[in-house]
This record gives C-alpha cells, sequence and structure tokens, in this order.
C-alpha cells in the first residue's frame, strides 16, 4: 500500500465515521403529542397546542437549540386512552429524534409509563397533574409543569390557614380518577393546618341536578368549598343555589377550572370564585417580557391551557439545551437530569417567581379571584412556593 | 350448498377445515401470522396486538351472544376482572403469565356464571339492561375496593416474563398474544362441533324446544356465560400484560358496545365473524387516521376532525351492517368464496 492510498483510506474512513454526527447536528428534535383537540378537553387541547407551537416558533427563530429546530408532530385523541397509546405509537414509529412528548390525561401518562421506561429516549409532561405522577422513582421519564393536585390544594389551604385560621370547609370532587386525586393527602394536610374539613361531597364529573349536594352544603355553612375535577358544571349551580339559600362560602377551584373565559357566559354569578394558578393570565398587567411577547404574536386572549403548554415546551426545550450543552445523548436520564439542575430559572414572566424543579413538580401557584364585571382573574395572593 | 365437498364419513362431514383451498389459506395465514413481526414496524405491531386481543374478547361475546342468543353489554365488565385479577396475581404471588391468565379467565367465568343468573327469567333487551347493572356493580367494587384494586388510580402490572426475559416490546408480546388468541378462536371452533355448543344453537334458535328436547336450559345458559366470560377474562389478562396498567377506566360500557358492535359488523354467530369483526372495528378508526392525514394540506384543522368522524363512522358502521348486511362481513366473505367456487359460472 503506497502512503498515498494509505492516506486517501484514512481520510474517507474518518469522514464515514464522522458521517453521523454532522448529520446529527442538523437534525430535528422532534416533540410528540397525544392531544385532547375535540371531546371534553377539546378546548384545553386547542390552546395547549397553540401554546407549544408559539413557543417552539420562538426558539426555531432564536435559531433552534444548538442550531437543532424542533418540531410538534400532534394528533387529536379526542381523550380517550386507547387512541393516545395508539398516537404514540404512530409517531415515535413515523418520526426520526422524537424525544419529547405531551400526553393528554393521567389514565395515558400511567398506560404509557412502562414503554417510556423502556424506549429510555423520551422525556414527557402534559396535561394531566396527578399527584401520582409527582414520583420520580416511578415516573422517571416525566414531569409536571406546574404543581400537582395535592401541591394546588396546599396552596390553596396554607391562603385559607392564613386568611381564616381554623376555618371550615367542604372539599366537593368528581367522581372520576381526576376528581378523587387529592382527597386523601389534603384532608390530612387541612388537618396539620388547623382547618376543618366538615363535609366531603363527590358527584359526577358534569351533574347538573346538585339540589342534594347543595343541601349538604347549607347543613355544614363551610367558610370555603374548594371544587376538583371539574372544568365547569357544576360550579355555577352550586354557586347559584348556595347565593339563593344565603350562604356566604367562598367558592374555589384548581387549575382545569380556572380559565377566564369559561367563566365569562357565568355571568354575575361567578364574582368571587377563586382559585389556584400556577401560571400568569394573558392580561396581567405585571412586568413579563415573554407574556407580551405572546400578547405581539396573538391579540386575542389565550387560555390558560395555552400557558400550559407554552411553558411545557420551553422546559422541555431547556432540558434539552442542558442535555446538548453537557455533550450527552438524547436519553430520558440524561433530559431528565438535567431538567432537574433548573434552579431559578427565569420564565419571561410566565410564572411569576423564578422557579426551580426539583423533582416531578413545579410547586408554583398564586390564588386568583374572578371579577365578573371585568371578565377578568384578578390576582389576591402573592406568589406562594411550597418547597420553601 | 358447496360443490366437489362430498364427504363419505360423519368424521369428514365434522372436519374444521374440510377442502384442499382451506388447507392453503390456512398455510397462508400462518405464514403471514408468523412473518408479521419480521415486516411490520412498532406502530403496525401494536396495532396487531389490539387486534389479538379484541378477536379473543369478541370470540367470547360471539360465543353468548352470536350462538346461545343471549345478548350481553358486559364484556368490558368481565375482561376489567381478568385485567384485574391478573394485575392482583401478579404483584401479590408472583405466578407465571400463563397460570395468571388462566386464573383471570377463571374469575372472569365465575363473576359471568352469577351475572348469567338471571338469563333463565329475562333475555333480550332486559338481559342486556341487566348486564350493564352488572358492569355498573363491578365498577363500583373496582373503584372502592382499594385494598384490592387500588381504588381510583388502578394497578401497575410488570411485563410478563418468559424463560426469565420480560416482554415487553410489541415484537415480544406479539408472540404471546397472537397464539393465544389463535388457540381460543380454535378454541371456540371446536367448540360448536361438541354436544355443547350443539345445545347452545339449540338454545339460541327455539330455547323452548331445546328444553323440549332435553337440554336443562340454566345450566347451558350459564355455561355460555361462562365461556364467554372466560374468554373475556383472559383477553382482560392479555390486555393487563399489554398496556401494563389497569383502572377502573380502562372498561368502560364503551368497550362492551364496541365488542357487541364487532361481532354485530363481523357476522353473528360465526367464528370467523368474530375475528373479521375485531380486526375490522379496530382497524377502521386507523384507517381514517390516515384519510385525515391526506386531506390535511386541503383542510383547516383536519387533525381536529378524526374524533368526531370516527364516532359517527362507528354508528354508522353498525346502522348500516344492520339494515343491508345483517350476517356481517363474515357473509361477504362467504358470497366472495360461493363466486370463486363456482367461478367461470354464474348462478
Amino acid at each position: 500500500m503506497t502512503k498515498r492510498t494509505f492516506m486517501v483510506l484514512a481520510a474517507s474512513t474518518a469522514l464515514i465515521a464522522a458521517a453521523p454526527a454532522f448529520a446529527q447536528d442538523g437534525e430535528e428534535i422532534v416533540l410528540g403529542g397525544s392531544l385532547p383537540l375535540t371531546g371534553v378537553f377539546g378546548f384545553a387541547g386547542v390552546a395547549i397546542e397553540a401554546g407549544i407551537q408559539d413557543y417552539l416558533k420562538i426558539l426555531n427563530e432564536d435559531g433552534g437549540i444548538n442550531g437543532r429546530k424542533v418540531r410538534l408532530a400532534y394528533e387529536d385523541t379526542g381523550y380517550q386512552v386507547d387512541q393516545s397509546v395508539a398516537v404514540f405509537n404512530k409517531l415515535t414509529s413515523q418520526n426520526q429524534n422524537l424525544h419529547l412528548y405531551y400526553g393528554d390525561s393521567t389514565a395515558f401518562s400511567r398506560t404509557i409509563n412502562p414503554e417510556l421506561e423502556r424506549r429510555g429516549d423520551i422525556l414527557m409532561a402534559g396535561a394531566s397533574f396527578a399527584t401520582e405522577i409527582n414520583d420520580p422513582e416511578n415516573f422517571a421519564p416525566q414531569f409536571i409543569a406546574g404543581p400537582d393536585y395535592t401541591e394546588m390544594y396546599s396552596i390553596l389551604l396554607e391562603y385559607i390557614a392564613k386568611e381564616k385560621p381554623g376555618a371550615k370547609l367542604v372539599f366537593v370532587n368528581s367522581d372520576s380518577e381526576f376528581g378523587r386525586d387529592p382527597i386523601e393527602s389534603s384532608t390530612a394536610l387541612a388537618k396539620e393546618l388547623g382547618l376543618e374539613v366538615v363535609e366531603q361531597i363527590i358527584t359526577p364529573p358534569g351533574a347538573v341536578d346538585v339540589s342534594t349536594e347543595v343541601l349538604k352544603l347549607r347543613r355544614s355553612r363551610p367558610d370555603y368549598a374548594i371544587f376538583h375535577g371539574y372544568i365547569l358544571a357544576p360550579l355555577p349551580e352550586f354557586m347559584t343555589q348556595a347565593k339563593q339559600l344565603g350562604l356566604e362560602t367562598k367558592f374555589m377551584g384548581t387549575f382545569w377550572s380556572m380559565d377566564s373565559s369559561i367563566w365569562d357566559s357565568v355571568g354575575e354569578v361567578a364574582d368571587g370564585f377563586m382559585g389556584v394558578m400556577p401560571y400568569r393570565y394573558y392580561y396581567d398587567e405585571e412586568e413579563a417580557p415573554m407574556l407580551k411577547r405572546i400578547r405581539e404574536m396573538r391579540p386575542t386572549y389565550q387560555a390558560t391551557g395555552y400557558m400550559q403548554g407554552f411553558l411545557t415546551a420551553m422546559l422541555m426545550g431547556e432540558a434539552v439545551k442542558r442535555t446538548l450543552d453537557a455533550g450527552q445523548e438524547l436519553t430520558a436520564k440524561n433530559m431528565k437530569a438535567a431538567l432537574n439542575t433548573i434552579e431559578d430559572f427565569d420564565t419571561g414572566g410566565i410564572i411569576g417567581v423564578p422557579i426551580s424543579i426539583p423533582g416531578n413538580t413545579v410547586p408554583v401557584g398564586r390564588i386568583y379571584q374572578y371579577d365578573a364585571s371585568a371578565k377578568q382573574m384578578q390576582p389576591v395572593s402573592d406568589w406562594i412556593s411550597l418547597k420553601e | 350448498m358447496r360443490i366437489a365437498t362430498a364427504n363419505e364419513t360423519y368424521l369428514a362431514d365434522a372436519a374444521l377445515i374440510q377442502t384442499r383451498t382451506q388447507w392453503a389459506w390456512m398455510g397462508v395465514l400462518t405464514v403471514a401470522l408468523v412473518a408479521a413481526p419480521f415486516v411490520l414496524n412498532s406502530y403496525w405491531l401494536y396495532l396487531a396486538c389490539l387486534v389479538a386481543i379484541n378477536v379473543a374478547s369478541a370470540t367470547g361475546l360471539n360465543i353468548l351472544t352470536g350462538y346461545t342468543g343471549l345478548v350481553s353489554l358486559g364484556q368490558g365488565a368481565f375482561m376489567a376482572v381478568g385485567a384485574y385479577t391478573v394485575a392482583w396475581l401478579d404483584r401479590n404471588l408472583g405466578a407465571p403469565f400463563l397460570v395468571n391468565l388462566f386464573a383471570g379467565g377463571l374469575m372472569a367465568a365465575a363473576v359471568g356464571v352469577f351475572v348469567g343468573l338471571p338469563s333463565l327469567r329475562v333475555k333480550g333487551l332486559y338481559l342486556a339492561i341487566a348486564t350493564i347493572g352488572a358492569s355498573l356493580i363491578l365498577h363500583f367494587v373496582f373503584l372502592n375496593w382499594s385494598s384490592v384494586t387500588g381504588g381510583s388510580r388502578g394497578m401497575n402490572v410488570a411485563p410478563a416474563t418468559f424463560l426469565g426475559t420480560p416482554l415487553t416490546t410489541y415484537f415480544q408480546l406479539y408472540w404471546v398474544l397472537v397464539p393465544v388468541a389463535a388457540l381460543m378462536v380454535l378454541g371456540a371452533a371446536n367448540l360448536f362441533r361438541t354436544r355443547i355448543g350443539r345445545a347452545f344453537i339449540a338454545i339460541r334458535d327455539r330455547d323452548i324446544s331445546a328444553e323440549v328436547l332435553g337440554i336443562p336450559l340454566l345450566r347451558y345458559k350459564l355455561l355460555s356465560f361462562a365461556i364467554s366470560s372466560f374468554y373475556a377474562g383472559v383477553a382482560g389478562g392479555l390486555w393487563a400484560y399489554f398496556f401494563r396498567s389497569v383502572g377502573p377506566e380502562s372498561f368502560t360500557l364503551v368497550e362492551s358496545i364496541f365488542y357487541l358492535a364487532a361481532v354485530i359488523v363481523g357476522g353473528m354467530g360465526s367464528i370467523l365473524g368474530g375475528i373479521i369483526g375485531a380486526a375490522f372495528m379496530t382497524l377502521v378508526p386507523e384507517i381514517l387516521r390516515f384519510g385525515v392525514e391526506a386531506i390535511a394540506p386541503y383542510v383547516n384543522n383536519a387533525g381536529t376532525l378524526l374524533s368526531p368522524v370516527r364516532t359517527v363512522v362507528f354508528g354508522a358502521l353498525i346502522i348500516l351492517f344492520l339494515v343491508f348486511e345483517p350476517q356481517g362481513l363474515a357473509e361477504i366473505v362467504q358470497r366472495i368464496r360461493r363466486f370463486f367456487h363456482l367461478w367461470p359460472f354464474r348462478r
């Protein structure tokens, strides 16, 4: 072999060996999504998709992550678990470099978890804030872009304990997995905080006739009634009947019942409805450069689901960026470890305080109250961080 | 009547496969089933596994509804019993998955016998409502017997293991799900060559006449419920190992309607009907998915059409088959077979 032949062979071997590395530099990263664009959660799914797309647009316009663009590949699931799983399998079969995923329900998060663990190359978050996902050991490839439902209750209860020590509470939960999620843990926490849970009401998710339950409310005359596991119905009915009975109970809710647009049509009865919100509202006036940018991109009101989708994509992008910056492969383990390095992170005002992700959640929230005349949710507390 | 199938013995007349053409097709099917995992990607393998589970359950329902004439809307709940049994046994005893599957089937059969008790007194719509009632009670049990079922959060299932290898990929699961489903279909086909199967058919055709002929109605109706529920229980167990998570919302009334629809669309009282009905109903939504993908460039937000269109198509298929092809897809297949058997002659 001559020297020239050897050099040619060596150079071509090096080129072939390096080719995958060059190719990978330019390859896009895919964020898959089983999104509920229709069905009971349709309103949320449409907003979530818009939020994710807008953040990815901003990210890609700014050059992507280390030069790699991020694309959302998604399909509608109608909030059906079997469809969510089918969409997951389809998208993971059709897309290379799918390293991020957005799921639509607790049932899907639980069902797909073994598959995520087996694959080991996908970091997932989604529309579920279920307490069980807040388990870094058993749900290692997943996280929640906000507080879990128990943490939401904790934020509400901390607020109540400060505002009215020893207050009487009634928990109203829908008869679904979603609704039952925080009952046990929150009842114990209320006791710890010196609050008294005087009644526990469980209704069907979309219950219309709630007269029997309202009578229970009348008998126990609570200071606060906390609703969970509903989007809107039967809250307006509860509130109307309670007002007619002269009850002075304050009504509260958790994230999915806190979108101000769903309360617009309820009218005067909705005035004073309170609840926990992990993100700022579209119209919040406090300094928030990212909200400003969102308002420039979309001049009309964007629902709370939008903020959730936006922040989820932002945190996923940050996890990928930190993983690539560390020169590591995009595995679920590496991305999750990178996510957990997020400390005092500035979301551009999507959340009003710098956030950290020590485990599977962002345990921060704020209490907002609905102002029917302004048709807006107004903050009534400061940001409450549970890990302080 | 088919031509060129003259049988000279009773044994030949009762054979499961009677012609060389049938043997050839069975060979083609076997080769296709064995080759499939090596050809299909993980999405299609997922669907193939799902079809296998649905075929097992639909075949079970076909035994009860198609062959014995007892309408049931409890198949989903019986599957849930099997799935929960498998999950519980797996977690607490760690028994081999085949033992768990069998136990899941037996537990579902026991529950099925109990649910089937009203079948001597009521039938048709009344029995359907009774089975819905039983499903609701079972759902309540799944939700509230937290120490056993895990309550609203349900239970996770460890992967099935075969010779120490955990079956986690769809490729691995295929080799369990498809053979089990095939064995169950074979068992059902053979059932109707026995005295028990004949008794079921007699009950379906005219229960009073069957009783006059000496068939004890209660015993055979309960037996039919037991066998059908056993199938559902095993299918539910397979489902548990497939999805590895069982919750109270995993098996709703819609699941039961799905299996009844699969039997109707496929062809009631036909083993082939149960198979192609389950496969068809599982794959139609996926085919629609590709349809939506194709029109996506021309229609705004085409993705949001999928779910409502799927629901409409699901309902329309049931109505159209009931009106225009009550014998289901199996009858269409028979017609095609007859055509080729007679070709080039016309009837």
